[in-house]
C-alpha cells in the first residue's frame, strides 16, 4: 500500500512525499511484524498445548486398554499413532491453521489492493493460481508417497542391520560376512532408489513451480506494460502490483501444502479416534462388592474356560477347577502350550474372566476392582521385562514411591542383593539400553524382587527361574516360603524343583488332568509320571549299579 | 515393515564446536570418484544462478526501454528473453538438484557399505561394549546427517555464495550508491540472525532430545504394558509420561517463541531495507541519477539477496552436525579389525613350535589332539585405558586336550568360564597367555576361512536369520539333506505346507524354541565340521521337545570331535570326557563314574543339579 503511494509520487515529482511514505512504510512493516509475532505465537503455542493434551489423553487411554488389544495391535502400530499421527494433528492445528489464516488474509487484502490498481491485471495474474495450487498439492501427495516408501526401505535396512549385529557371532562363526554384505547392499540399493525418485520428484516440483511463478510475472509484465503504455495504469501502480503479486506467490504454493496437511491430519485424527474408541478395561467393582467368606479357600477356580478369540486357536483353558489354601505352595506342570501362562494371566484378570469362575477368599474376582485383584496377586512372568531405569525404580515398580531399604530387602530375598551392591551406583544403577545390561538370570531375579516388594499375598511364578541355577532357585524358594501367609503357585520345567510343593497340578491341552502330591501323582503312572520319569530316566539308570 | 523397527531413540550429543579441517578433508575424499557429476552439478548451479539473475535485469530493461518511453518496440522480445532465462534457470536448477542428490546418495551408499563391511570384521568385543542401538544409529542417522551435508549443504552453499557474489556485482555495477544502501542493513541482520539462531539451534537440539526421551518411554511402556497392568501402575506410568510430555511441550513452545521472533524479525529487516532503498532510490530517480527501471531491478534483487543470507547460518549448523556424525562414523571405520581378518604374519612363530617334537612323545602319540588348550589365560577386553593387570581373569591357566572323535562336556557353576572356552575356540577373542591348538596347529596360525570351515558353533540362544528354514541351514554349509535329516528338522518341516521353504520370521519367531534349536543343529551340521562347538540351551522346553533335542544331539555328537557346555544330564553322561570348570580353571577331568567316585566338585554339582527330592 505504502509502496504504491511512494512510487506513484516518486516518478513525477516531489521529494518530501517520498520521505513521508517511507516513514509510513516502516511503521506498517513494524506493526505487521508485531502482529505476525503475536499471531504466530498465539496459534502455534495453542496448537502445541493441544498436541500435548492429545498425547497425554491417548497414552492414559492406551495404557488402560485390555491386554487383548496389545495382542492384536503390533507395538509399531501403537507407536506410530502416538508419534506420527499426533504430529500430523499438530501440523494441522499449528502450521496448517497458521498458514491457512495467513494465506486467507494475504489473499483478501492483496486482492483488494490489486483490484483497486487494475481489475483486468488482477484477473490475468490469477489465471495461473489454480495450476500452482494443484501442482503443489499433487507434489505433496507424491512426496508423501515416495517418502513413505523410502521410510519403509529404511526400516528394512534397519532390520537387516539389527539382525546382523544381533547374530554377529554366527556371522563370524559360519563365515557369512560376504553373504551378509550382499544382503545389506541390496537393502541399501533399494533405499537409494527410493531416495533418488524422491529427489527427482522434489527437483521437478521446484523447477515447475519456479517456472509457473515466472510465467505469472511475465504475463503481468506483458499486460501491465501494455496497460501503462496505453495510459490505463500508472508506473507506480504497476510496480506496486508486482510487489503484491510477489507477496502472493508463497501463500499460493503453501495452499497446496496446507490442503495436504489437512487431509493427512484429518485421517491421523481418525486413526487416533479408533484407539480412543476401544473400550478400556472395566476397572471398577460392582455396586456392592462381594465380601470375604470366612473359611473359603484363598483361591478357588471353578470350571474356568477361556479362549483368546479369533484365528480358530480353540480354547486355551477348558473347565479348570482347583483351589489353593492360604500358605500353600502348589506346582503347575505341563508342556509348552498346555495353558500355564494363560491361567496365570487370568488369575490376574489380564484378560476378562467370566463371572463365577475365579474366587479370592470367597469373593468373585469379576466383582472386585481390578486394582484390588492385582494388588492381591503378584505375577513373575516367563519373560523378565524390566524398564530402562534404575534398579530401585524397577524393583520398586509396584510401589508408588520405592524405598531403598525395602528394595534391598526384596533383592536379598531374590538373591540379587550382592550383585546390586557390586554395581557402580548400587540400586541407583541404570539398566537397559542406556545403562548396563543384566544377564538372563539377573533379570529373572530382579523381577522376583519386584514381585516380592509389591507384596501380593498370592505369588505366581511362571517358569520364572529357568535361567537361575538350581542351588539359587532352592535358596529363593526358601526365602519366599519363609512368609507363611504367602500362597504360591508356580510353574516349571525342572521337575526336581517340584519337591517343595504341597501339591502339583498337571495341565494338558488346557485341562487339569492330574492333581495331588508328588507321590500320589507318581503312583498314578499317568502324565506326571511320564514327564517326571523321562527327565529322571537317565539319572535312575545311572543310580543302578 | 512399519513394526517398531523405525523407532530408534538413541540420541548422541551434538557438541557445538569448530570445524575440524582434517575431518572435512577426509569427508571430501569420498566425493573424489564423482568428479564428473560434481562438475555437472556446479555447471548447472552457476548457469542456473546466472539465468535467474538475468530476470530482474530484463524487467529493468522493459521498464526503462518500453514502459517509461511508452513504446511497445522490442517489448515482446524482452519478455521472451525473460521467459527463456527463466526456463533455462529452472532447467539448470532441476539438473543441479537432481545431480546433487545422486552424488549424495552414492556417497552415502559407499560409506554405508564400507561401514557395514568393516562392522563384519570387527572383533566380537566391539559388539560387547557397543549396544545394538548405537551401532544402528551409526549406520542410519549418522549417515543421513552426511547426506544432508552433501545434498543440501555443500552444493547449495556454493550456490548461495555464487548468488550473493553475482547480485553484489550486478548491484554495484548498476549503481554503487544504491548498492551500498542495500547492504546497509546487512550487519544488523546478520547479527540478529546469528544471535537468534544460536538459541534456536540449542532449543532445537534440546527439543529433539526430549522427544527421543518421550518416545523411548512410550515404546517401553507399550511393550511392557502387561507389567504395568500386573502391578497396577497405570497412574504412575501416566505421571511419568506426563512429565516427559510436559518437558517436551515446554521445549517445543520455547522453540516456537524463538521462531515467532525470528521470522517476522527477518522480514522486518527486509522491509526496512526496501524502505531505505525506496527512499534513497526515489530521491535519486527524481534527481535523474538512476532510471526507474534500475530502482525496480534493485528491489527485485534485494529480495533474492536476503534468502541466501538467512540460509547460510543453517548451512553452518548442518556442517557442524555432519562433522560430528562423520567423526563417529570414522571412529567405526578406524576401529581395528579382528586379527583373524589380517593376513597371517609370516615372521611370527608360535612359541611352542619347538615343543612339537619334544622328547617323550612316542610314535603312539604321533596324532596330535584335535583340541588342545595349553595354560590359557584370558580376560574380556574392557573399556580402553584400563590396565591389563586390573582386569579380572576369566580363565586362569586352562589346559586340556581332546582327541579326534571325542566329545568333551564342560560343566561348572555360572561364571566359571565355560562359554568363554567356546568363544576362544572360535577365536572371537584373543587370549592373553598360553596357546590353543587344533590338530597340532596354533589357532593364530590357521587362516580364518580354514578355521571357520573346521568349526561349527551352536549358540545357547538358537538365533535364526529371517528367511526360510532352507536358507538358514544352508548358511551353515552345502549338505542340506543330510543335516536336516540328522537334526530332526526334516520331520517337523515335512508336516508344513511350505516344508523347508517355510519362512522362520524375524529371529525365527514363527518356530517354537525347540524347533529353533533343531534348525540351529542342522545349520551346524550342514558343513560336516571337523569340530562341533555347542553351548547347550539352558532355557527349558517341555519334555517331549526335550526328548527330540536329546535324540538329535546324541546323533550329532557321536563320533565327532565336539566340545559342549553341557546342562543336560544325558549330554554329560554320553561325553567321553567331562571337564569340571571352577573359577577359571579346569579342576577335574574324567568320566562320569570316575568323577562321582572322586567326590569332588563334580559330585557336589551333580547332586545339586539333579538331586531327587
Amino acid at each position: 500500500m505504502t509502496r504504491d503511494a511512494i512510487d506513484g509520487i516518486s516518478a513525477p515529482d516531489g521529494g518530501a512525499r517520498v520521505v513521508r511514505a517511507v516513514s509510513w512504510m516502516v511503521l506498517f512493516a513494524s506493526l505487521h511484524g508485531g502482529f505476525r509475532y503475536l499471531g504466530r505465537r498465539g496459534m502455534l503455542v495453542t496448537a502445541r498445548r493441544v498436541e500435548m493434551r492429545l498425547r497425554r489423553e491417548v497414552f492414559s487411554h492406551v495404557i488402560r486398554l485390555p491386554l487383548s488389544f496389545f495382542g492384536r495391535t503390533p507395538t509399531g502400530d501403537v507407536m506410530s499413532r502416538m508419534t506420527n499421527d499426533v504430529s500430523a494433528v499438530w501440523l494441522l492445528l499449528g502450521p496448517g491453521m497458521l498458514t491457512l489464516v495467513g494465506t486467507a488474509i494475504s489473499y483478501v487484502l492483496a486482492l483488494l489492493f490489486m483490484a483497486r490498481i487494475s481489475v483486468t491485471l488482477t484477473l490475468a495474474s490469477l489465471a495461473l493460481a489454480p495450476v500452482i495450487v494443484y501442482t503443489s498439492r499433487e507434489y505433496g501427495k507424491a512426496f508423501h508417497r515416495h517418502h513413505r516408501k523410502a521410510q519403509e526401505s529404511l526400516a528394512a535396512m534397519n532390520a537387516a542391520v539389527q539382525e546382523n549385529v544381533t547374530g554377529i557371532r554366527l556371522v563370524k562363526a559360519y563365515g557369512l560376512e560376504g553373504r551378509e554384505e550382499k544382503r545389506f547392499h541390496s537393502t541399501c540399493r533399494e533405499y537409494y532408489r527410493q531416495n533418488i525418485s524422491l529427489s527427482k520428484t522434489s527437483a521437478a516440483f521446484h523447477g515447475a513451480i519456479g517456472l509457473l511463478a515466472g510465467v505469472g510475472v511475465a504475463i503481468v509484465l506483458l499486460m501491465g506494460g501494455w496497460l501503462v503504455i496505453r495510459g490505463r495504469l500508472t508506473l507506480g501502480g504497476f510496480v506496486a502490483f508486482n510487489a503484491y503479486l510477489a507477496m502472493l506467490s508463497f501463500p499460493t504454493m503453501a495452499l497446496g501444502w496446507v490442503i495436504n496437511l489437512f487431509q493427512r491430519g484429518g485421517s491421523a485424527m481418525g486413526r487416533i479416534n479408533e484407539f480412543l474408541a476401544v473400550h478400556a478395561e472395566p476397572w471398577g467393582a460392582v455396586l456392592v462388592p462381594p465380601r470375604k467368606v470366612p473359611g473359603a479357600p484363598f483361591l478357588e477356580v471353578r470350571n474356568l474356560s477361556f479362549d483368546y478369540g479369533g484365528e480358530n486357536r480353540g480354547e486355551a483353558l477348558r473347565g479348570i477347577t482347583f483351589s489353593l489354601r492360604k500358605g500353600e505352595i502348589v506346582g503347575l506342570v505341563g508342556q509348552t502350550g498346555s495353558g500355564k501362562s494363560t491361567l496365570f494371566s487370568l488369575l490376574l484378570r489380564l484378560y476378562p474372566v467370566p463371572p463365577g469362575t475365579v474366587f479370592l477368599e470367597g469373593r468373585d474376582v469379576s466383582g472386585l476392582g481390578l486394582d484390588e485383584v492385582r494388588r492381591a496377586v503378584s505375577l513373575v512372568s516367563q519373560d523378565p521385562f524390566l524398564f530402562s531405569d534404575t534398579i530401585l525404580a524397577n524393583i520398586g515398580f509396584g510401589r508408588d514411591v520405592p524405598d531403598e531399604q525395602e528394595a534391598l530387602r526384596a533383592a536379598s530375598m531374590a538373591r540379587f542383593r550382592a550383585e546390586i551392591e557390586e554395581m557402580p551406583d548400587g540400586v541407583q544403577t541404570v539398566i537397559g539400553e542406556r545403562g548396563i545390561s543384566l544377564s538372563g538370570g539377573q533379570k529373572q531375579r530382579a523381577t522376583i524382587a519386584r514381585a516380592l516388594l509389591a507384596g501380593g499375598e498370592l505369588l505366581l511364578l511362571d517358569d520364572a527361574l529357568s535361567a537361575v541355577d538350581s542351588e539359587t532357585e532352592q535358596e529363593i524358594f526358601r526365602e519366599v516360603l519363609s512368609v507363611r501367609s504367602r500362597t504360591v503357585l508356580f510353574s516349571t520345567h525342572r521337575m526336581a524343583s517340584l519337591s517343595r510343593c504341597d501339591r502339583i497340578l498337571v495341565l494338558e491341552e488346557g485341562r487339569i488332568v492330574e492333581q495331588g502330591t508328588h507321590d500320589e501323582l507318581f503312583s498314578l503312572a499317568g502324565v506326571y509320571y511320564d514327564l517326571y520319569s523321562r527327565q529322571m530316566l537317565a539319572r535312575e539308570l545311572e543310580a543302578a549299579p | 515393515m512399519s513394526n517398531g523397527s523405525e523407532f530408534y531413540f538413541y540420541e548422541d550429543r551434538v557438541e557445538a564446536r569448530g570445524i575440524d579441517m582434517r575431518l572435512l578433508r577426509r569427508l571430501l575424499s569420498y566425493l573424489a570418484p564423482h568428479k564428473g557429476l560434481i562438475a555437472i552439478a556446479l555447471a548447472g548451479l552457476v548457469l542456473g544462478t546466472a539465468c535467474q539473475l538475468v530476470g530482474p535485469y530484463v524487467i529493468k530493461l522493459v521498464i526503462d526501454r518500453n514502459i517509461t518511453p511508452r513504446t511497445l518496440d522490442g517489448m515482446v522480445g524482452r519478455i521472451a528473453l525473460y521467459l527463456a532465462a527463466l526456463a533455462g534457470g529452472m532447467g539448470f536448477l532441476y539438473l543441479q538438484m537432481f545431480t546433487v542428490s545422486i552424488i549424495g546418495q552414492r556417497v552415502i551408499l559407499a560409506i554405508r557399505t564400507e561401514m557395514f563391511g568393516r562392522l563384519q570384521r570387527l572383533p566380537v568385543s566391539f559388539f560387547d561394549r557397543t549396544p545394538t542401538g548405537r551401532v544402528m544409529t551409526r549406520l542410519t542417522s549418522d549417515v543421513e546427517a552426511l547426506q544432508d551435508l552433501i545434498s543440501s549443504g555443500l552444493v547449495s552453499t556454493v550456490g548461495s555464495v555464487a548468488t550473493l557474489v553475482g547480485i553484489s556485482a550486478i548491484l554495484l555495477w548498476m549503481d554503487a550508491r544504491l548498492a551500498l544502501v542495500t547492504f546497509a542493513v546487512l550487519p544488523a541482520l546478520l547479527l540478529f540472525v546469528e544471535l537468534l539462531k544460536k538459541f534456536i539451534r540449542e532449543a532445537n537440539r534440546e527439543m529433539r532430545r526430549k522427544l527421543a526421551r518421550l518416545n523411548a518411554y512410550l515404546q517401553e511402556h507399550v511393550s511392557g504394558v502387561a507389567v504395568v497392568k500386573a502391578f497396577v501402575q497405570e497412574e504412575k506410568s501416566g505421571r511419568g509420561f506426563d512429565a516427559r510430555n510436559d518437558e517436551y511441550a515446554a521445549e517445543s513452545i520455547r522453540l516456537t517463541n524463538f521462531y515467532s521472533v525470528y521470522f517476522p524479525g527477518v522480514e522486518l529487516f527486509a522491509s526496512v531495507a526496501v524502505a531505505l532503498l525506496l527512499w534513497q532510490g526515489g530521491i535519486r530517480v527524481i534527481a535523474g541519477a538512476v532510471t526507474f527501471g534500475t530502482l525496480v531491478a534493485f528491489l527485485e534483487y534485494a529480495q533474492k539477496f536476503f534468502n541466501p543470507i538467512k540460509d547460510i547460518s543453517d548451512k553452518y549448523n548442518i556442517l557442524q552436525s555432519a562433522l560430528a556424525s562423520s567423526e563417529r562414523i570414522f571412529q567405526v571405520l578406524d576401529t581395528e579389525v579382528s586379527p583373524e581378518y589380517l593376513p597371517l604374519s609370516r615372521g611370527r612363530k608360535p612359541p611352542s613350535e619347538a615343543a612339537e617334537g619334544a622328547p617323550g612323545e612316542g610314535a603312539r602319540h604321533s596324532l596330535p589332539p584335535a583340541i588342545e588348550f595349553r595354560d590359557v589365560w584370558f580376560s574380556y577386553p574392557k573399556a580402553t585405558g584400563e590396565e591389563e593387570e586390573k582386569r579380572e581373569m576369566v580363565l586362569r591357566g586352562v589346559s586340556f586336550a581332546l582327541a579326534e572323535g571325542e566329545t568333551g562336556a564342560i560343566v561348572g557353576a555360572t561364571g566359571a568360564g565355560k562359554t568363554t572356552i567356546l568363544n576362544l575356540l572360535c577365536r572371537f577373542y584373543e587370549i592373553s597367555r598360553g596357546e590353543i591348538r587344533l590338530f597340532g596347529r596354533d589357532i593364530r596360525e590357521i587362516p580364518r576361512e580354514e578355521l571357520r570351515r573346521m568349526i561349527s558353533l551352536v549358540l545357547q540362544d538358537p538365533y535364526l536369520f529371517s528367511g526360510t528354514i532352507r536358507e538358514n541351514v544352508e548358511a551353515g554349509g552345502a549338505e542340506l539333506e543330510r543335516a536336516v535329516e540328522a537334526a530332526g528338522v526334516a520331520r517337523f518341516a515335512a508336516a508344513w505346507e511350505g516344508g523347508l521353504a517355510t519362512q522362520v520370521g524375524e529371529r525365527g519367531g514363527r518356530l517354537s524354541v525347540g524347533q529353533r534349536q533343531l534348525v540351529s543343529f542342522a545349520r551346524s551340521l550342514a558343513r560336516d565340521p571337523k569340530i562341533l562347538v555347542l553351548d547347550e540351551a539352558t532355557s527349558s522346553v517341555d519334555p517331549v521337545t526335550e526328548h527330540e533335542i536329546q535324540g538329535a544331539l546324541g546323533k550329532i555328537l557321536t563320533g565327532r570331535t565336539s566340545l559342549v557346555v553341557a546342562h543336560r544330564l544325558s549330554t554329560i553322561l554320553s561325553a567321553d570326557r567331562i571337564l569340571v570348570m571352577h573359577r577359571g580353571k579346569v579342576r577335574e577331568t574324567g568320566t562320569h563314574q570316575e568323577l562321582l567316585a572322586a567326590r569332588g566338585i563334580y559330585h557336589r554339582l551333580f547332586t545339586l543339579q539333579f538331586a531327587e527330592r
